[in-house]
């Protein structure tokens, strides 16, 4: 039971992040590698505001700002500099290794002393106790999947989709495509900075090097869940959620299979080409449109 | 073409379920075979490094040594999360569900996790290599610890270090340092470094990397300012070991290592911690926990033997003597 639990907590803390990975990567068509950086800045953030002894929901609100702050950075730079997509996400990625380790203060904060969303006196004198972390990130996620939902069926977020389908469309309408793009790389940086805050105060602590390989994390939940949303009748985000969930999964299962460390990776690779495979990616190009 | 799709579609789920299946399978079993009298423990390792893999030899040394045998009553669960946090979170997952008797994190990050992990249970958790419990909220300021937790610290023997390089090169004005940033380790080196350089009459350089990549480039530039190099337990900077040896070999400037399997690899000499032992004692304090003394009641060792390391061959190289009494460990 306590893997099962491991696994969801693990997986509803980085399907957050591949909410906002899902934006970029699929309805934008954006492959945005800022996140690698957004990730650990919102742990960074969050860190230095509850050691100043503010709420953790102070810190939550104030990393998810930051977040999207620095995805419009990303946006100015591929949009008005028009530096390439890649390159202005490990622009910004760069960047923010430097701006996380100023704002953090040292490369690992911890915060066991520290009341978090996950460790305080309320959750406490509910006493649900062991299934605590779960039900609350479930609650979470699912808030943020509904508002992502609602909001890509709004004017913005039907222009949002647009662009990532049609560019020639959205200007068409007379509308700015750039500035659509600048939105949703907001967006999606704010979902990974949110992550990054609740999965520091799930850990208890902040470590600069938690950020390395979000992005690779946060695509390969989004293409499970694509490629399952190809056979289950659900909307994409909620494939999404249950993609990150699976990967955890791999991940775990290879760890219990108890292979030699340095091996783990490899497992865990293997396991995912195996669910792909199975599942069949089709041709790239066939938009899963019912989100 | 229905068909195929179908049968996708079943893959897929069959897939889901089995690996859930598997999940929960490898729980049920678990919690049978706890009857037996076999202690069963799981030792969480960061990362791939020698010392920590000394860490972790001396640490099965020390556990036998008080009576923990390992295949006779004593299962070792080994998991190594190659230095990155989501892994280590699950491998202290995979501890828990497996209901082992004690965790060993060997290094900062691995303690943080399991202890928040096992915080919700009554496993304790024994940690070892790790220079600042107290920054890392694993002990209080007096050295009690915070919880189901207690260890040993690795503290650097830096002043001792700094007087053995004066001996070895008494005309040394300036040591250079190479350091990650991502260290929590490194940065409290450093800065202690600074404060026992100053008393010595040396002056350090410090040269920050933020990954493996700019080690090249970083040495290049600081081996042109120092008349030595010297090594801290920076697993990034240690890690390039080779790479660092070389180019200072083509500048004519020693290298002095932190820690004995710097010195095997060619650093001239060290001030070393021997990690073996350090995982020795760190064992024996686990087995004190195995044999029911409360962790949270064991205040955390600071271990500071260390020992004059040489490499009789490097140190030629650069026409330098070693001191009397050094133990050679060149090959």
């Amino acid at each position: 039971m306590t893997i099962i639990l491991g696994i969801l907590t693990e997986g509803l803390v980085y399907a957050i992040l591949s909410l906002g990975v899902y934006i970029t990567y699929k309805i934008l068509d954006f492959p945005d590698l800022s996140v690698d950086g957004t990730f650990p800045l919102g742990a960074a953030v969050t860190v230095s505001i509850i050691m100043k002894g503010f709420s953790p929901l102070l810190a939550i609100v104030i990393a998810t700002l930051i977040g999207v702050l620095f995805g419009v950075i990303t946006g100015i730079i591929h949009v008005k500099f028009r530096i390439r997509d890649l390159i202005s996400g490990i622009i910004v990625m760069t960047a923010l290794y430097s701006i996380n380790l100023r704002i953090a203060g040292r490369a690992n904060v911890p915060l066991f002393s520290k009341e978090t969303l996950f460790d305080n006196d309320f959750l406490k004198s509910l006493s649900i106790g062991y299934y605590t972390d779960v039900i609350l990130l479930l609650f979470i996620v699912i808030i943020f999947k509904i508002i992502l939902d609602f909001y890509l069926k709004t004017k913005s977020g039907l222009l949002l989709r647009a662009v990532g389908d049609n560019e020639v469309l959205v200007t068409s309408l007379a509308k700015n495509k750039g500035n659509v793009k600048i939105l949703g790389l907001a967006i999606a940086n704010g979902f990974a900075a949110l992550a990054g805050s609740i999965y520091c105060q799930l850990n208890g602590f902040f470590e600069i090097s938690m950020g390395t390989g979000t992005v690779v994390i946060g695509l390969a939940n989004v293409i499970i869940g694509i490629s399952i949303a190809k056979h289950i009748k659900l909307k994409a985000t909620t494939c999404v959620v249950i993609g990150s969930i699976i990967y955890k999964a791999c991940v775990s299962l290879a760890i219990s299979l108890g292979l030699v460390a340095s091996d783990l990776k490899l497992i865990t690779a293997g396991l995912l080409f195996l669910i792909l495979a199975i599942s069949g990616i089709k041709k790239r190009g066939v938009k899963n449109d019912r989100a | 073409m229905k068909t195929l799709k179908t049968l996708n579609k079943l893959a897929t789920l069959g897939l889901i379920l089995a690996l859930t299946a598997c999940g929960s399978e490898s729980v049920t079993k678990n919690s049978h075979k706890n009857t037996s009298e076999v202690i069963k423990i799981g030792i969480g390792q960061f990362a791939e490094h020698g010392s920590l893999d000394n860490c972790r030899e001396g640490f099965i040394q020390g556990l036998a040594e008080s009576g923990f045998r390992e295949g006779e009553n004593l299962e070792i669960i080994y998991e190594n999360a190659g230095a990155d946090i989501g892994t280590a979170t699950q491998i202290a997952d995979n501890f828990i569900a497996k209901n082992v008797n004690l965790i060993c994190a060997i290094t900062t990050p691995m303690a943080q996790v399991s202890y928040n992990e096992a915080k919700k249970t009554d496993i304790p958790v024994v940690y070892t290599a790790i220079t600042n419990p107290v920054a890392a909220e694993l002990a209080d300021k007096d050295g009690n610890s915070t919880g189901n937790i207690t260890g040993t610290s690795d503290r650097l023997p830096i002043e001792e270090q700094l007087k053995m390089i004066k001996k070895i090169m008494p005309d040394v004005k300036k040591i250079g340092i190479l350091y990650c940033t991502s260290e929590v380790n490194s940065e409290m080196s450093i800065k202690e470094y600074k404060e026992r350089a100053k008393e010595l009459g040396v002056e350090i350089v410090e040269q920050a990397v933020t990954s493996q990549a700019d080690i090249p480039l970083a040495l290049d530039n600081i081996l042109t300012k120092v008349d030595c190099l010297n090594n801290i337990t920076d697993n990034t900077v240690v890690n390039s070991l080779d790479i660092m040896l070389d180019k200072a070999r083509k500048a004519g400037k020693p290298v002095f290592g932190s820690e004995i399997e710097q010195v095997k690899k060619g650093c001239v000499a060290s001030m070393g911690l021997d990690y073996i032992a350090l995982g020795k004692e760190t064992g024996k304090m686990a087995a004190k926990v195995l044999r029911g003394e409360k962790a949270n009641s064991m205040k955390f060792k600071i271990f500071n033997d260390s020992k004059l390391y040489g490499n009789e061959k490097a140190a030629k190289e650069f026409n330098l003597s070693l001191p009397e009494g050094f133990e050679e460990v060149g090959r």
